[in-house]
Order: structure tokens, then sequence, then C-alpha cells
């Protein structure tokens, strides 16, 4: 028997639908119901913004199958990426305006018009507005394609008080970065030659192109480390794993530095040329030596020095990779300044192989009517308490202690923009608080995510794929413009947050502001582009074809952008704002008797608190379980799957016990995004723990960046086994930690 | 070069990061049930105690054998061997007897309830004889897979399994799979 090319096997399935054109029409605005073809677009399911190509027939997403020379992605569409079309087609998502009929998180609701929705929110912003003042309203937000559109309304309404993601996350990470060299660089990790990665978990925590770098050049022959209390995956595929104690990486970092000045192979010619301090410097690590760091890190100290013989050898292909996920402890933004000093003495700057500015390509802006900068001042005072941190970007933790003291004035209204601030900001009992003050809370997602079951008004926006967004630039070392375009219509009653920002805005007297639409914005942008917007929308992004370029920063006159004009190894900023200009260590509170280092893990399966609804990603992605070694488990007399509660002084949670020895024994681990309390989550809700139950309110001091790993919590058994079925291919797949075994 | 091809598939495992893209591709390209794979991740039991440990990952799925045990338990003859080595099912002729789940040694098939059939990997036929590659393949991060003509000796399938120590699995039960495992 022959099967031809092209014959049908069985049922009609994926992407075989045969297609006449590639999205030949590249103009359509209103894609028709039964619209078949295919459309390049990127993926909105985290940071990454991979290219990929929707297969669409009649009108439904087939497949969604990744742009093969995307310069970012290089090709990948991860699970998550690939489950999108389940993220679309999930009945649980918001489909229509609701408004809440019974109490606060009772989930009863009303569905509303989408005037009805609109025009009860605008009355009580403007209510609130004439009794409080604008600043009375907090605007809250996460990362995408169309977030600026929601800031942008926050300026309009004359709101000081936008608070980002970023101090939930990277913002340490950035802050040392761009104080030392004067930007947020980036790591050509396809040509180090020999890496370090100290807690960051690049092969479950994706980053492109990194994650792919990292696969490529390992099997190139390069070398990785990693510095982790927890064997990761990252760490299994590392050349070298080296468990540390949590809280310590400072102290490596240093005596790393302390070896290469101690040796002399640090690159002295260009130490000499582009940076500041090293005197300073090398009299502060003189006695951070190997053997102190040894004591600290629990490391042994052969280990440390052959380290750091190899990382010298290796140079200028060395690189000390500075992580993205900054939120660990109170000392985390010295803690990455030390990564970045290792980085610039090393001389890997702007080097093949080693941490080079990013690129990014310039479009065209839309030019709109600006809003006046908002009279009162901030309610989280960054500028006298967080002289250094992103003004615009807020922090999350320190704005949340203010709106509970009203300090100085309360806040009254939430106004919340793809963002689940009761699973993502540590303390959530301090979140319930805040929601207490609010006379509104009103929530635009696609789902209904545990703090939008809490609000007054959901409001429901178009996923990624139904909606056409403003072109991105994503620096890179090869950079590239990111078209989102819709591959279907918006679902039930769904609509792109421009247009919700805009009819909102609207109701308010504010129309000025928006006085345009997408297209206009995306005839603005393009216009700085060799291309125009008919071929953006065939090939879906925008490349330069110039490559990785290095040396730009290595030039004869080259101003850094930091006080100086050099790389600052003393940072002249920190000291005129009070900071230690140079890293000094502090070590790690002990671990009261009987506890634990509470770490939160992220999985490849889902981003965050998000995509836990997904059944297909559910089905093959870690479950809520502590990860717990062994020796603690028999400590207290626990066995694998059974229940215990975990408690802190911030709350307590109960979920099974892991017993695996991936986890250093004064360690639990669980990983983060679980224990949904909406019920309008139906596959998500309930299912085991949440860390932000468990966690308190530390913060980098420099940039008040949430510190996550700075919480202990205690063992409490309870002598009963797990019984919540764990739904999984029980057949073979063995779901990673998740303790199903096949 | 001989005039006919014999797919099959060359697995890099050491570059495979568990991050399950290619099952979810799969389950996508090819309308596989919920709680269905054709394709897995196989997790190694962590090997050692803290800190000396040891993990591995293998990718999975039908073996495209060339004595396919599945085939030979057939009743009905919808189990075959396509003229390019691909080993297919007829699903007009599957009755959903299971006979061939039971006599796969690979554990690779499934059976889908829905349309009364057993399933499997088909190395995504539909994608490949439009000169595509197999979603498992093109999705992953880590390009962990090589998928090409055995027979071509020029091929680059051809060629990886000419320069590198491979393995099959479970060769002593004589299906003769063709899925190559890279061993490093
Ligand atoms: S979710 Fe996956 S596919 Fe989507 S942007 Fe992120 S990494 Fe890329
Ligand atoms: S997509 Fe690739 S790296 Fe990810 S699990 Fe599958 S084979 Fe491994
Ligand atoms: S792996 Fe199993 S199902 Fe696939 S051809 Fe071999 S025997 Fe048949």
């Amino acid at each position: 028997m022959k099967l031809g090319s092209c014959s049908v096997v069985g049922a009609i399935i994926g992407s075989q639908f045969k297609f006449t054109s590639a999205f030949a029409e590249s103009d359509i605005k209103d894609l028709p119901d039964n619209f078949s073809g295919d459309i390049r677009t990127h993926c909105g399911l985290c940071v990454n913004k991979c290219g990929m190509i929707a297969r669409v027939n009649n009108g439904t997403i087939r497949k969604l199958d990744p742009i093969l020379d995307h310069p970012k992605s290089k090709g990948m569409l991860c699970a998550k990426g690939n489950a999108g079309i389940q993220t679309v087609y999930d009945p649980d998502r918001l489909k229509y305006p609701m408004i809440r009929v019974g109490k606060r998180g009772e989930g009863k609701w009303r569905r509303a018009t989408w005037d009805e929705a609109l025009t009860y929110i605008a009355d009580k912003l403007t209510e609130i507005k004439e009794k409080y003042g604008p600043e009375s309203v907090l605007f809250s937000s996460t990362e995408g394609f169309q977030e600026e559109y929601f800031t942008h309304f926050a300026e309009a309404f004359g709101s000081p008080n936008t608070v980002r993601h970023p101090t939930l996350c990277l913002a340490s990470v950035n802050n040392a970065m761009f104080n030392t060299f004067g930007t947020v660089p980036h790591f050509d990790l396809k040509n180090s030659d020999y890496v370090i990665f100290a807690g960051s978990n690049r092969l479950e925590s994706l980053l492109t192109p990194d994650t792919i770098d990292m696969i490529d050049g390992k099997a190139a022959g390069h070398y990785h480390v990693v510095l982790d209390p927890r064997f990761t995956v990252t760490a299994s595929k590392a050349n070298l794993w080296v468990p540390i104690k949590p809280g310590t990486d400072l102290a490596f970092a240093l005596a790393l530095i302390h070896m290469m000045i101690k040796e002399n192979k640090y690159d002295k010619a260009f130490v000499e040329k582009y940076t500041h301090g090293f005197d300073k410097l090398a009299a502060h690590v003189k006695d951070y030596t190997p053997e102190w760091a040894a004591h600290e890190t629990g490391i042994p100290v052969e280990t440390i020095y052959k380290v750091g013989k190899d990382f010298m050898s290796s140079l200028p292909r060395s690189v000390f990779y500075s992580g993205r996920r900054g939120s660990w402890t109170e000392n985390d933004t010295q803690f990455r300044r030390a990564i970045a000093i290792v980085n610039a003495i090393s001389g890997a700057w702007d080097r093949e192989g080693g941490v080079v500015p990013a690129r990014k390509i310039g479009l065209g802006e839309m030019l709109i009517f600006p809003p006046d900068e908002p009279e009162a001042e901030r309610i989280d005072n960054v500028k006298n308490e967080f002289p250094l941190a992103n003004r615009r970007d807020g922090v999350y933790l320190t704005l949340r202690e203010h709106a509970l003291r009203e300090d100085p004035y309360p806040l009254k209204a939430w106004m919340i923009y793809k963002q689940n601030p009761l699973q993502s900001v540590p303390n959530s009992q301090k979140t319930y608080e805040m929601m207490k003050k609010m006379e509104l809370i009103v929530s635009i997602d696609i789902i209904p995510n545990d703090t939008a079951w809490e609000s007054d008004v959901m409001l429901p926006e178009a996923t990624y794929l139904e909606r056409t967004d403003p072109l991105h630039s994503l620096a890179g070392l090869e950079p590239v413009v990111a078209l989102r375009q819709k591959v279907i219509e918006p679902m039930y009653e769904t609509r792109p947050n421009l247009d919700i920002m805009k009819d909102l805005a609207g109701k308010l007297d504010l129309g000025e502001y928006f006085d345009f639409d997408i297209d206009q914005w995306l005839d603005a942008q393009v216009e700085e582009l060799p291309i125009d917007l008919d071929e953006l929308k065939r090939r879906g992004f925008y490349s330069d074809d110039k490559g990785k370029i290095f040396g730009k920063t290595l030039k004869e006159g080259y101003r850094f952008r930091t006080k100086t004009g050099k790389i600052e190894l003393f940072s002249e900023r920190f000291a005129e704002k009070g900071y230690d200009p140079l890293p000094i260590y502090t070590k790690p509170k002990n671990i009261p008797s009987g506890s634990y280092i509470l770490l939160t893990a992220r999985c490849a399966n889902y981003t965050h608190s998000s995509l836990q609804n997904n059944e297909w990603l559910m089905a093959v992605g870690m479950h809520s379980m502590a990860h717990v070694n062994p020796i603690a488990a028999k400590k207290h007399d626990i066995g694998m799957g059974e229940t215990i509660i975990l408690r802190s002084p911030y709350g307590e949670v109960e979920l099974p016990v892991y017993i695996t020895d991936r986890v250093h024994e004064d360690v639990i681990c669980i990983p983060h995004g679980f224990g949904h309390t909406s019920k309008g989550l139906s596959l998500a809700y309930n299912k085991g723990a949440r860390g932000s139950d468990l966690l308190g309110s530390y913060h980098d001091k420099i940039t008040g960046n949430a510190a996550m790993h700075e919480d202990f919590v205690q063992i409490i058994p309870k002598r009963t086994l797990h019984t919540e079925k764990i739904q999984g291919d029980k057949r073979k797949t063995r779901v990673e930690s998740g303790g199903i075994t096949g | 070069m001989s005039e006919t091809k014999k797919y099959g598939m060359l697995i890099e495992q050491s570059r495979c990061i568990n991050c399950k893209a290619c099952m979810i591709a799969c389950q996508a390209e090819n309308n596989v049930p919920l709680h269905k794979h054709r394709n897995w991740i196989e997790e190694s039991e962590v090997r050692g105690t803290y800190p000396n440990l040891g993990l591995d990952f293998t990718p999975n799925q039908c073996n495209h054998c060339d004595n396919p045990h599945c085939e030979r338990v057939c009743p009905t003859g919808a189990t075959f061997i396509n003229d390019d080595g691909i080993v297919l099912i007829n699903y007009d002729s599957c009755i959903g007897c299971r006979f061939c789940m039971m006599a796969c040694p690979y554990d690779a098939r499934y059976v889908d309830k829905e349309r009364g059939v057993v399933d499997k990997c088909t190395y995504c036929t539909q994608r490949i004889y439009q000169g595509r590659e197999p979603a498992c393949l093109e999705t992953c991060p880590g390009k962990v897979r090589t998928f090409g003509d055995l027979n071509d000796p020029k091929s680059e399938i051809s060629l990886k399994i000419a320069t590198h120590r491979t393995e099959v699995k479970y060769p002593e039960t004589g299906t003769k799979p063709r899925i190559y495992y890279i061993i490093d």
C-alpha cells in the first residue's frame, strides 16, 4: 500500500489543510469569519514574543508554528506558545464585561454591555477623582504590547501612580547593569566559551535567544557552571553544578573578583582605558578571599579556585551571566553589581562571546496629545526612598505599604491591566488589606484570575491572537521589530485594550488623548523602517540583517552613559545617593531552628502565575508540591505524597510533599503560580499552594525589588496522604517533579 | 543511493531540556486527545544523593520499526509499513482492538476514544509530504531531532549517524527500530 504525497490520513488534523495563499490580502482590517490562510505574528504568552505563523482554517486557529528565520526566537515555539490555541479557546475566558453583584470575591456577577460597564467605571472614577484627586487611582500593569495605552490612560487621567512588574522581577538586575555600564547589556552565549550562571535557571525559565544559544553553545563544547541550591534542569545540563548556600552568591562573585585581581588575570589595558575606580575596587576585595567565600557559601575552596582558574583561562570569552529575575535578597542589586564588575574587568565587554550592549531598531512615533505632568507626587515616594529606581515603574511593595497607611494620601480605586497581584506580589494578606481600601477595583484581562475575581468590574480583553498591536522593537544582539496582527476576529465581546481605553477616556472627557486608532499608530511607526506596512505584514517582523555588531562602545571618544562617562566599577551615583559604591557582602539571616528557606520555582510550562488553566499545559507541567530533601523528610517522618502544612509568619498553605535530592536540606521549594482562589478558573482553582500566601514583604534596599528568598517556613505534617487526583498521561509521562511516575 | 526512501529519526537527547514543546506541538498538529501523547519525554530517576546528582531526559515516540510487532498482530491489516518506511494505520480498517498496543515494546500507541481507533506518531505525514518538518522537530528549542532519509547516505541524518555513536531502544525485541539515539 502506498501513500502518496499530500494524501490525507485519517480525520482532518492539524495543519494539513492546503492553503491557497499565505495572507495574500495584507490590508485585511476585518478578517472574514471564514478566513483561511497563514498569518505571521508574535506569541504573547510571555516576555519573549516568539515569531510564529498561525494556520487558520475557516476562521479557526488550527496550529501555531514557529517562524523559522526569526532572529530572536530562532525557529522555536515553546510548549506554552504551542498551547496558545487552548488559551484562546479556553471556555473559562472572560467573554463579556461583568459587574459584581454579590460581595467581593463571592463570585456573583452580572453580564453588562460595554457601554454600561464603562459608564459604571467612569462614574465611579469621576466621583473618586473629585473627592480625592486623580492620584487616588492606582494603575498597575504588566508588560505586553498594549500596556502603553494603559499607562498613557493613567497619565491622561492625571494619576502619578502607575506601578509595573519590574519590582517583582528584574529591577535589581537592570539597575546594577545600568549603573555600571550605562546600559543593560545582553550576553553572547552562543559564543562564550565559559559561562557562570548563579541561580539563573535559563533552561526552565526560557529566554530567547539565550536558552537556545546555551543549548547550542554547550553542544559546541562550551563550559557551563551553575551555582544553585537546587539541582535544576540548567544545573543538570551544566558541566559543573556548584550547590551553594542560598543568599550567599555575592560572596562567590567577590572572591572571583579577588582572584582575577590578585592573579593579574583581569584585562589591564581595558580597565585603564574604559573603567572608573579600579584601585578602590582592588582594595575593596582584598579580604574577600576564596577561603572566606568557601566559608560563607559552603562551596569547597578547591571548587572556587577551579572555577576561578578556568574562568580566567578562557578570557575574554568567559562571562558571568547576570540573570533576569533578581527578586531574591535584600542585597540583590549589590550582588548583580558584583557580576557586572566581573564582566567589566574581564575584557569581555562588547566583544564576541562577551557582554554586549544591545541594539534596537528605531521606529517612528505617533505624535499624540501629551498629558500634563500629574500634580501630585507618587504615593510610594520613590523619589526619596529609592532615588535610583525607575519612577514610572514604581516600587510595588513600598507602594502597598504607603497605601495601607494612606501615606500621604489614600488610594481609592485600582485599575489593573494584565496582572494578578494576589499571586505575583508577596504577602497576599496585605494585598487583600489594600483591596479593602478601594472603592473600585477594575481588572482588564483575558481570564478571571484571582485578583479579577475579587474585583468590582472585569473587562474582557481580546487575546494576542485576536488583536493587532503597536509595533515593538525588541532589543538584542540581533534586534527585531515585531508585528503582532490578529489572526481571528475577537471572540465573544472581547476587545483590544486600546479600544477599551479609548472608550473609557471618551466617557471621562479625555477623548483628545486617544484621538487615533491602531492603523494610524502603525503607519506612524513603520515610517522609519525601510519596508512598508504591507511588506511587514507579510513578513511578520523586520530585521536589519546586520547580525551581531561588536565594539561600538570601544571606539575612541565613546561616552558611557554613566556619571564619569566610563564603566563604573566604583559607582559614583551609588556614592552620591548614600549606597555602598562597591558591593559589600552581607550574611543571610540565620535559619531559625526547625525552619527552612522557602524558594519558589518557575517551570517551562507556565508563565509565572498564568497558564495554569490551560489544560494541555497542566497535563504535562509541574504540579504544586513541596520539594523537600530526604534528610528533612526523615526528620519530620514524612513520606512521598503526604500532605503537609507550610507555615510562615504571614500565612500557611497545605500541599503534598515531593521528596527529592534535587533541593538542599535547608530548603523547601514550591513551584510558583498555584493555589488559585478564583472559582472562575475551573482547572486551576484550588490546586496546590500559592507562594504569595507564605512570603513576607522583604525588598532590595536600592531598587525596592521584592526579595522572595528571604523567608522561612516550618513543616507541619498532617499525617494524611494527598488525595487530589493529578491528571496526566500516566502511561508514560513522568511529570517533572510532580511526583507522577510513569 | 536507493530509489526508495526510508525515513528515520535521530535524537540527540543531551540537547533536550524537558520543555515539552514537542509534546504540545504534536498534540496541536495531530489533534491528539487530552492526556494522550504521541511523543513524550522520559525523565530518568535522579541519580545519586545531594550534591552528586545526575538526571537525563529522553524523547520518545514510535520507532517506525522495520519489523514492527504492531503490524504483525493487527488482525485487520490496518497497520502497515508505507513504501517510505513509515509505519501507518489505515483508520478505516482499524477496529480499536488494541492488540498492537500490547505488542509494541515501546508503548508508542494510545486509544483515540472519540474516533474509536488506536493511534500513534506518523512523522507528521501531512507535513513532511509537503516538504515541511515534523512538528516536534520544528518547534524544539534544542533542535534535538534530525529527520530524513536513511537510504540516502548524503542526508543529514545519515551523515550524523555515520559520524556519531548511536544506539536504538530495545534491540533485543527484534523490532528493528528506526529511531537512533546519540550516545556521548
Ligand atoms: S510563551 Fe513560549 S513561544 Fe510564547 S513568547 Fe514565550 S517563549 Fe516564546
Ligand atoms: S521540545 Fe526539544 S528540548 Fe523540549 S522536551 Fe521536546 S525534545 Fe526536549
Ligand atoms: S514503535 Fe511500536 S508502534 Fe511504532 S512501529 Fe514499532 S512496534 Fe509499531
